[in-house]
């Protein structure tokens, strides 16, 4: 009998492996289409952006590497889309040399015109006759550009001018510091942008000289390094700052948002789905994006893992090795 | 000089920047804004540490055959030749920061499925940790166990289809003992890096004096 | 062309990973190397287009904020690290670095970390027409974190009602967050698993439309 149990238990762990992979591999094929109920520390994120317009404007903190970027990147696109939708101007800073490489990614998802629901890109060089003519105001730019010829591609939601509605910041390091420097003025520590623009000619740049005058930063972050912006943004400047962190790190940060500290957090790729579907009921976007689609395949794994967990434990108790002599392991 | 000093500068920088903090004058800001302009630009230069040794490592290894020694090229070839591709060829020779090119190649063809799937091959592993290790051995351990199962449910939609009081469930636990508890680790890292932030600024933990000879 | 090429070189190093769940291999080892040099390669070109050109040779060579040379300097004192017989200069960078960054962290660690945190469990335990769960959830956040606190609080013996039934309480409390933890570290490996299921389904056979 004993040794039955000490068979299944000793199971060669690949087999574990095969197990989980069918699982993760499978339902993608059976969409079940799950619906996925958003929760007050998604909501509260969501409904502040959705309260910005085009005098305010936000950050991005791309602060992830790209082992993480499984749970962060959907995070990231949704709120980019909610922002872009809304005309929210939007700054992208990494804490990391990869972090500015995976905004860019993030970032040309969004514009990449060949899916439709996305935004058109207009790089700062590229509407300079535009802007030399006088630049006065989003809305009278956005007529001018289609004036001159410009009209908005079939299938996508609106334009995004870079220096107006988007800047990409990027990477620097000790970014800690340049949090508690952009306190003051954010061109004092980005000279240029991540593609050698100058910033202090960027209008939004001008409407927003430093972090004071910035409505919210959503960290998404894979590391300890989104408590930077509370403790630099938020202690020094009142930065409202909400969370998008990896599942692993989110059960630490429930502190921060009782205590008002973080306005609110996505908490891995079940928060990007929530996120996802607030701004599909918000009419932002059509359908749902990978993160939603990965909840299926989310709730069969974690069935499996308890099965696991459940199974183990049968064995162990009933093979009798909580109180005879430890269990011999095979490899 | 060789100790004295740097523990000075450790000490006046660290007084310097906390005495800031209380004082809000334009002054004390100027310094401060020159410090925040300077800092990134000195410990950029600490790149330099970690491609220098890292190149002493591999290239040791390959001029003593080491065990493995060929895959050194497979460290140093990339680490030298984005940097050669990314800064000095022109685009026309496949150079430049921007795609198509060999550093935007190397960045988000290599780089980022390679680093993206070694974290996901963590998921085998819990797996494998869940049917061998996690056992209701004692009481606490079962009161563990039990609160991984149900927010392991609670945050899947899988768990409303058992019933709404799951995922609420789920969520009081996160929001009040998950809280209580984290709250009271993390005053106690709190505390400690203050503890540790004093002791360095006043020369109390020395160990960052080391590796650096006599 | 080049999207093709890249897309099937990134699925091999993707299954090149994989393989390494059924055996350790020549193409892993590859992998795991090249990842190695690959981000290190690109953190240097970020950094000198990122900091050292906008903030150091691009000012100075138009004769601006000469200044900047300073720190430039003590940054290249870094170098020292590898001549033993002036190794000790190294020692200069890090403690500007260290010390002062200690000294800028103290005062927002006390507030973020420590005064907030305490304001934040200084709750009513009982707010008017608060649900019974809430209410509860209350007393747990205040009686909880002390307990909690009691519980790594070691320089007195864990015992008699204040000390011996709170450090109890502290560790149930712990171990429910510890399970709440292990919980979502779960959903987050199988979240990254997704991701890279996701690449080879969609992105590279193309199976998810």
């Amino acid at each position: 009998m004993t040794n039955r149990w000490e068979k299944m238990l000793n199971i060669d762990r690949r087999w574990l492996y095969l197990l989980i992979a069918i699982v993760v591999i499978v339902p993608f094929f059976i969409r079940m289409g799950l619906p996925v109920v958003p929760t007050q520390e998604v909501r509260s994120v969501y409904d502040l952006v959705d309260s910005l317009g085009p005098d305010d404007a936000i950050f991005i903190g791309w602060d992830f590497d790209p082992g993480t970027e499984a749970e962060n990147m959907p995070m990231g696109v949704a709120v980019l889309r909610h922002a872009f939708a809304r005309h929210v101007p939007v700054f992208i800073t990494a804490v990391s040399p990869l972090g500015q490489g995976l905004a860019e990614q993030g970032v040309a998802s969004v514009f990449d015109t060949r899916v439709p629901g996305n935004f058109v890109y207009v790089p700062w060089a590229e509407w300079e006759s535009v802007r030399e003519a006088g630049y006065v105001g989003r809305d009278s730019l956005e007529s001018a550009w289609e004036a001159a010829g410009n009209p908005l591609p079939e299938g996508a939601r609106g334009w995004v001018f870079e220096g107006v509605d988007y800047a990409h910041l990027g990477y620097l390091p000790y970014f800690s510091l340049v949090i508690l420097g952009m306190g003051t003025s954010i061109a004092n520590q980005y000279p240029t942008d991540a593609y050698g623009n100058n910033l202090h000619d960027m209008p939004m740049l001008q409407a927003h000289k430093n972090l004071r005058e910035v409505d919210l930063a959503v960290t998404l972050a894979g590391s300890s390094a989104c408590m930077w912006w509370i403790l630099y943004g938020t202690s020094r400047v009142g930065l409202p700052v909400a969370f998008g962190v990896t599942a692993v790190m989110a059960t630490d940060y429930f502190p921060y948002i009782q205590s008002g500290q973080v306005v609110g957090m996505m908490g891995g790729l079940r928060g990007a789905a929530e996120y996802e579907v607030l701004e599909t009921e918000g009419g932002y976007t059509e359908t749902t994006g990978k993160a939603y689609r990965g909840m299926d395949v989310q709730s069969l794994a974690h069935i499996l893992i308890i099965l696991l967990v459940i199974l183990g434990n049968i064995a162990y108790f009933a093979g009798g090795f909580h109180k005879k002599t430890a269990l011999k392991s095979r490899r | 000089m060789k100790r004295n000093v740097p523990l000075m500068i450790a000490l006046l920088g660290g007084l310097l920047m906390i005495i800031q903090y209380f004082i809000p004058h334009q002054a004390s800001q100027d310094v401060f804004n020159y410090y925040t302009e300077w800092a990134p630009l000195v410990g950029a230069f600490a790149l330099i540490l970690g491609v220098g040794s890292i190149t002493r490592v591999h290239v040791h290894k390959i001029r003593a055959r080491a065990p493995n020694w060929p895959y050194s090229y497979a460290v140093l070839l990339p680490l030298y030749l984005m940097p050669v591709f990314g800064l000095m060829l022109p685009v026309i020779m496949g150079g430049g920061t921007d795609g198509p090119g060999f550093f935007d190649f190397m960045y988000s063809r290599v780089q980022i499925p390679i680093q993206a799937t070694m974290f996901s091959m963590l998921a085998f592993y819990i797996a494998s940790a869940a049917f061998r290790a996690f056992r209701a051995k004692s009481a606490l351990a079962t009161v563990l166990l039990v609160t991984a199962i149900v927010v392991m449910l609670a945050q899947v939609p899988i768990g409303d289809l058992l019933g709404r009081w799951l995922p609420d469930t789920g969520l009081w636990i996160l929001r009040f003992p998950n809280l209580a508890a984290k709250r009271a680790i993390e005053l106690g890292v709190g505390f400690g890096m203050l503890a540790t932030c004093l002791k360095i600024i006043f020369g109390v933990e020395r160990g960052w004096l080391g590796g650096a000879g006599e | 062309m080049y999207e093709t090429i890249g897309l099937w070189v990134a699925a091999i190093f993707t299954l090149a990973v994989f393989s390494f769940l059924y055996k350790e291999n020549p193409l892993y080892r590859l992998a795991e190397h090249l990842v190695v040099g690959t981000s290190l390669g690109y953190s240097i070109v970020l950094t000198y287009q990122r900091v050292l050109v906008p903030r150091l040779i691009d000012p100075v060579s138009h004769g601006e904020n000469l200044i900047m040379i300073v720190p430039a300097i003590l940054g290249l004192l870094y170098i020292t690290r590898f001549f033993p017989k002036v190794a000790w200069l190294s020692r200069y960078p890090i403690a500007f670095l260290l010390g002062t960054g200690m000294g800028v962290a103290f005062p927002y660690d006390m507030q973020t970390y420590i005064l907030r945190q305490i304001q934040a469990t200084m709750i009513p335990l009982y707010t008017p027409g608060a649900p019974w769960y809430d209410t509860l959830g209350a007393i747990v956040i205040v009686f909880g974190t002390l307990a909690g606190i009691i519980y790594f609080f070691f320089s007195k013996p864990h015992k008699g009602l204040f000390f011996g039934f709170g450090s109890k309480v502290g560790i149930w409390l712990i171990m429910i967050g510890f399970g709440a933890t292990f919980g979502f570290t779960v959903m987050g490996r199988i979240s990254l698993l997704i991701g890279r299921v996701q690449f080879l389904l969609g992105d590279w056979l193309g199976l998810l439309n």
